[in-house]
């Protein structure tokens, strides 16, 4: 508790100094309201960034990988004495894709960090129309659940998303695809899969996600379609694609999945290193700039600080001569700095939010954006509170540890 | 246990030695020794530069770097740690600085409350009461709500005497308490603590350069070249 007779002190120095208290307050709101505004904009750019990226990639994803290890497939199966001797190791795959995928379904289903998933039948083929010929992918998908994970319908530039769960013979191209071929809306393209099996499908709708991977060289069927195609059954799918709550936790539910589906679990960060690097990146830069701002608002308050114990010397003195332990004037000049941190911090984040919102009203037409990007988090907040408030009262610490150590007898002796 | 020669010693110094290093090495203090009974009114004098106010900042606790052995009120004070010495200051020991001393930004009645508010002892309406009459005593109750920064200096010294008599300590020590003041004023404030030493038996100890104050003290003790004489 801070004692009523050292808070009187606090008061009088506050206020003595009109001018210079104010200055303190201006320097902390200055850190605030920077360290706000650059983390809020921050996360505004990668939340959108992670949006972007996540419209067409699942936080984690489910499908048949080949055994991990070649070398020596037999190790384990025999004592150790045993010599073996494998020439020209080759791995046949005797088991491809998700074959009875009901199963994995159910489980995925029952995990509650789940929110959503789609099965898919991926399959690499040759789309032509006359003789250009374009090297792609075709996604089959469950056309009401793949919306629920990345809202093709969204990014539809001609035609409707869900006309291709009513047509089996329909495909939607990406819009580079299709110019590539040179088709356009309600023309035939052609397909051709590995095998060399062949099927004509009409064009019912063109996408633009302005993802050069998918709009190049991606096209969608419905999934039955797409396990016709290859001739498989109905519980065929080649990946399952699932969302999660948080895409942070994507390694953990992954690691909590994998010994529950016989299958590999790979989440994001694992296939794509670089939109994880992005992120920590960009997080990295916000944590350095905000930790500069603040320690420079930090140096603002520790310079007054400074200045008002010089000014406030003979006080010092006096207090001390009278009594006053170094406690006590601890105790004055860390509460006079917290209470300039605290006044500076609420305006500082009031500041914040303003700039935010304002910059959030500045034109920026890129991609799906159409103004400068802002996230408004309570963390952001908090964090700026807390920094706030310890750099207040390590700024004010020790000049108060100065005024504590300051010698009465040479100030009174003049 | 105390023994009862030391009991109704109110200070009591052995062998205090004190130097300064700067510019030079230079013996300020040399082997002080002397006893004040409790309810005696002392006066110390002696030329200027012999060591009064270096004597005296001893005394008052706040000085620690010296040789030799202090105690108060039968307590040895020597070797105790500064928090103990700013608590012992704030209760039993009122100082009256060489040069007045107050807080600026604080009334008179405020510069005067803050030494017993610190000690926290009693209601603030009770310190207010006796910080009012202190002010009353030494003729400036009209000055009380002044800020400490707009009196005149004799003001200014006899608000910093009524501080330090606020906490009723066991000893007063003042360093040319008079200084500031005329005659007249000179008159109240040794009235007054002939009055304190006699019917509250606490003890002055005063440097002062007035003969007139001196001769009337109950005891004069003469600093000459850091020499008790
Ligand atoms: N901080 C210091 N460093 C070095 N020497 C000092 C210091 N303070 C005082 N002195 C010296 O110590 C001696 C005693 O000083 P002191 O202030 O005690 O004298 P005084 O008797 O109070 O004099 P006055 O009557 O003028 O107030 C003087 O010679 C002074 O120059
Ligand atoms: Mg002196």
């Amino acid at each position: 508790m801070i004692r009523k007779t050292n808070l009187k002190i606090v008061f009088a120095h506050l206020t003595s100094r009109v001018k210079q208290t104010m200055v303190a307050i201006l320097s902390v709101t200055f850190g605030i309201s920077m360290y706000i505004f650059l983390n809020s904009f921050m996360n505004g750019v990668n939340g959108t960034q992670t949006e972007l990226a996540f419209s067409t990639l699942a936080h984690i994803r489910v499908y048949n990988d080949l055994p991990e290890d070649r070398s020596n497939l037999l190790a384990g199966s025999f004592d150790q004495p045993t010599a073996i001797n494998i020439r020209n190791a080759r791995v046949i795959q005797y088991r491809e894709g998700i074959r009875n995928s009901a199963k994995v379904l159910h489980t995925l289903a029952a995990l509650p960090q789940i929110k959503a998933y789609t099965p898919q039948v991926n399959i690499n083929v040759f789309f032509r129309n006359g003789a250009s010929q374009v090297n792609g992918l075709l996604s089959g998908v469950e056309v009401v659940s793949e919306e629920t994970l990345f809202k093709p319908s969204q990014y539809m530039a001609k035609g409707q998303w869900n006309d291709l769960g009513y047509r089996a013979d329909g495909i939607v191209l990406g819009k580079g695809l299709a110019k590539k071929l040179s088709v356009k809306l309600h023309d035939k393209v052609m397909v051709a899969t590995a095998s060399g099996i062949t099927r004509s499908y009409e064009i019912i709708g063109i996408i633009e996600t302005t993802l050069a991977n998918v709009d190049n060289a991606k096209a969608f069927i419905k999934i039955g379609a797409a396990r016709q195609l290859l001739s498989k059954n109905a519980g065929y799918v080649t990946d399952i694609q699932v969302n999660i709550g948080d895409f942070d936790q994507a390694r953990k539910v992954a690691d909590k999945l994998r010994p529950l589906v016989d299958f590999k679990v790979e989440p994001w960060q694992e296939a794509n290193g670089q939109l994880d690097a992005a992120n920590s990146l960009r997080n990295i830069l916000a944590v350095a700039v905000s930790f500069t701002i603040l320690l420079v608002a930090g140096f603002g308050i520790y310079n007054i600080m400074n200045m008002t114990v010089n000014e406030k010397i003979r006080e010092i003195a006096i207090l001390k001569a009278m009594g006053f332990n170094g406690r006590d004037i601890i105790e004055i000049f860390l509460t006079q700095s917290v209470i300039i941190g605290m006044l500076g911090g609420v305006v500082g984040m009031a500041l914040g939010n303003v700039i935010s919102r304002i910059v959030n009203q500045i034109p920026f037409q890129i991609a799906t954006l159409e103004t400068l990007p802002i996230a408004y988090q309570a963390e952001d907040y908090i964090m700026a509170s807390v920094f706030g408030l310890c750099t207040t009262f390590i700024a004010g610490y020790l000049p108060a540890r100065k005024a504590a150590n300051i010698d009465p007898v040479e100030i009174i002796r003049g | 246990m105390k023994s009862s020669t030391t009991n109704h010693l109110a200070l009591s110094t052995q062998a205090i030695s004190k130097y300064f290093y700067q510019p030079r090495t230079f013996q300020v203090l040399k082997e002080i020794s002397f006893d004040v009974q409790k309810g005696e009114f002392l006066s110390l004098i002696g030329k200027s530069g012999s060591g009064k106010s270096t004597l005296l900042y001893v005394l008052s606790t706040m000085d620690t770097s010296y040789e030799g052995k202090l105690a108060i009120n039968g307590q040895t004070l020597t070797g105790k740690s500064q928090n103990e010495l700013a608590a012992f200051r704030n209760e039993h020991i009122g100082f009256v600085f060489q040069f007045h001393y107050l807080l600026p930004e604080f009334t008179a009645i405020d510069n005067v409350m803050l030494p017993a508010l610190k000690l926290g002892k009693k209601t603030k309406a009770e310190i207010k009461k006796k910080a009012l009459e202190n002010l009353e005593i030494l003729g400036i109750a009209e000055q009380a709500t002044k800020p400490a920064s707009q009196l005149s200096g004799g003001q200014q010294q006899r608000v910093a005497i009524a501080r330090a008599l606020i906490n009723d300590p066991a000893v007063i020590m003042g360093d040319e308490p008079t200084g500031n003041l005329d005659s007249k004023n000179t008159k109240i404030v040794f009235d007054i603590f002939r009055q304190l030493a006699r019917e509250h038996g606490q003890t002055i100890i005063a440097v002062t350069h007035d003969d007139d104050f001196a001769a009337n003290c109950d005891r004069i003790i003469e600093l000459s070249d850091g020499r008790l004489l």
